[in-house]
């Protein structure tokens, strides 16, 4: 059996990737994981509901959205902008990590893992949320609503999403900006 | 000559506003209640009635529409959206103030079957056109175990109709042209079973209110019996026999999937996910084999189920695999399958979906750009929820897999436009959709 492929070319933390031969059935998951290498986005349920495999497209016009990998195929990615959770920190010349990216930071300072399996999604998840409210700021009271909407979908089995909840919430109140009165 | 026009012309306006005015009073108002019901039916007899009243009223599916959602049980409240206004059910507990506590068995029956409650006429959104072929016997057993319930201290909701909707003795009219004098008489020439499968169908059940196209008048047409209709912006599928067929049931598969809301041709959703939720899957085996016997016109369900032919994948116009291809792959295929199989327990097949081999795409344009909620089914089934794909795709898109997906599985033509789906996408109703 011969599986048909298609070229694929696109985006992944900040770099192009291909074109490239992938077979037209794969899913983006596999992608990342096989012909990256880039394993951080987690394959857990593979039926899109724990949303551990989350990763961030950045659209045209600036703004940021959230796709699962497990259940979307690589093929409507060609020609996107991909962030895995490889992508958020910044990186010396030699790709050595020198800063976390500010979500990062506060869910380790929140503990607000332990396992960490789910914890890609969860930075993916809470990344998009307060991209969004730097261009839509919430009101105080909404806040708390806010970032239940936003993760509410993510699963994690061992810190019950209180530290994340707290971690997100901390940071959206010491971030200028993000909250309004 | 002027004198004499002038008086025929009063005559007839006058012969006219009587008409109306009789009408309007209700001069010509076929009651099918006999007047046996008047006496009371004693306590034991009551008592007596008051379980098989519980399955007669689950098959009659009272409780999804009069407890709303995270409401009280039996105490109304869930709106009805009409296009002449908002309806509420009733409470219908045996509360004295709010529900029905205070009603005689002859009031319930006039209310049941004639569409006549004790405070004035009832709004067809309330049944009673199929609930007038109910029997008197099971009228009496819903009553007398309506009247064991806990009674509910809670205010019925003002309904909120325009006008002329809002006076309830305009009803007469409607009743007058869609209202038949007749119930329904067994047919001797079919089994118990048929006839079973009918009163079910037509009377408790009353799948007609949903499946049978209305006429201008808002009435059932009778030629276009259970050959669907749209409603509430999904279509409800042809239940005639030829309509199951097309959808790939056979009477035995109809049967089971009335009790556990799964099959090959995919789960309920929408309202009959509820019916199912409700009702059905409460109903007794015999019933639901006489349901399925009924609808496919036999007299008893066969020894061996009787598969209907299904047309191999069709041929896809190499322009539209394409186009649409590639968006199944990234999109569907993930939890539907590269071949359509689906993932037991977790997601439906489309390779035998109904929804694919209807001739009106509707339900599954709407499917596609709104997504499913996830769903538990009985007996430990689940259906995770389908995202909605509004955000992701264009008009063009969904237009396109839509058409390659009934193309595929479905074997119907790729007729579906743009703005067919744009029409549905901002929730507008349209002819051509309504095919």
């Amino acid at each position: 059996m011969t599986l048909t492929t298609v070229k694929l070319t696109l985006t992944v933390n900040g770099e192009q990737v291909g074109p490239v031969d992938v077979p037209e059935t794969m899913m983006m998951q596999d992608f990342l994981h096989e012909y990256l290498g880039l394993t951080g986005s987690r394959m857990g349920c593979g039926q899109g509901i724990c949303h551990a495999c989350t990763v961030i497209v950045e659209k045209e016009d600036g703004s940021l959205s959230e796709m699962r990998t497990c259940i979307t195929g690589v093929q409507w990615f060609a020609g996107r902008k991909v962030r895995t959770v490889e992508g958020h920190a910044r990186r010396d010349g030699d790709g050595a990590i020198t800063e976390l990216s500010p979500v990062q930071r506060a869910f380790i300072e929140h503990f607000s893992f332990q396992c960490g399996y789910c914890t890609p999604g969860f930075v993916a998840a809470a990344t998009v949320f307060l991209d969004g409210l730097k261009k839509k700021p919430v009101r105080r009271d909404a806040l708390e609503q806010a970032i239940s909407d936003a993760l509410g979908k993510h699963i994690c089995r061992c810190t019950g999403y209180v530290r994340y909840f707290e971690a997100v919430r901390d940071l959206a109140l010491k971030t200028p900006g993000l909250v309004e009165a | 000559m002027m004198r004499k026009l002038l008086w025929v012309a009063a005559c007839v306006i006058v012969v006219c506003a009587l008409a109306v005015a009789s009408i309007f009073f209700g001069a010509f108002e076929k009651s099918v209640v006999a007047g046996d019901v008047d006496e009371p039916l004693t306590a034991d007899a009551m008592a007596a009635l008051a379980e098989r009243g519980a399955y007669v009223a689950v098959a009659a599916d009272c409780y999804a529409c009069h407890t709303a959602k995270g409401g009280a049980p039996w105490a109304g409240g869930l709106p009805f959206e009409t296009p002449f206004g908002t309806i509420y059910a009733t409470n219908i507990s045996p509360d004295k103030d709010n529900g029905i506590g205070g009603w005689s068995r002859a009031e319930f029956h006039r209310a049941v079957r004639d569409g006549v409650g004790k405070n004035g006429h009832l709004y067809p959104a309330m049944p009673y056109a199929s609930y007038r072929k109910m029997t008197p016997e099971d009228v009496d057993a819903v009553y007398a175990y309506l009247m064991t319930r806990e009674p509910m201290k809670v205010a019925n909701k003002a309904n909120a109709l325009s006008f002329p909707f809002n006076i309830r003795r305009g009803l007469t009219f409607w009743n007058l042209v869609n209202l038949s004098g007749d119930t329904q008489a067994e047919v001797a020439e079919r089994s118990a079973a048929w006839n079973r499968g009918r009163y079910l169908t037509d009377a408790l059940a009353h799948c007609g209110e949903c499946h049978t196209p209305r006429n201008a008048l808002q009435g059932m047409k009778a030629d276009a019996y259970l050959k669907g209709a749209d409603i509430e912006g999904v279509h409800a599928p042809d239940l005639t026999k030829a309509g199951l067929q097309r959808m790939g049931f056979g009477p035995h598969v109809l049967s089971a999937f009335m009790k556990s809301g799964l099959s090959a041709q995919g789960g309920m959703t929408g309202q009959m996910f509820e019916v199912v939720h409700f009702s059905t899957q409460y109903m007794t085996t015999d019933d639901l084999d006489a349901l399925s016997a009924y609808l496919f016109d036999l007299d008893a369900l066969p020894a061996d189920e009787m598969t209907p032919e299904m047309s191999e994948p069709a041929a896809v116009d190499a322009e539209l695999s394409a186009a649409a291809k590639p968006a199944y792959l990234s999109l569907c295929s993930g939890c539907h399958g590269v071949e359509g199989q689906g993932i037991p327990h977790v997601v439906v097949p489309l390779s035998t979906n109904a929804s694919l081999r209807l001739t009106n795409a509707r339900n599954l344009i709407r499917v596609v750009l709104d997504g499913i909620p996830a769903q538990r089914f009985p007996g430990l089934e689940r259906m995770q929820p389908m995202p909605g794909f509004a955000a992701e795709l264009t008009d063009r898109q969904v237009a396109d897999l839509v058409n390659w997906l009934r193309r595929k599985w479905g074997g119907q033509e790729a007729d579906i436009g743009p703005q067919e789906v744009g029409q549905l996408r901002h929730g507008l109703e349209t002819a051509s959709a309504g095919r």
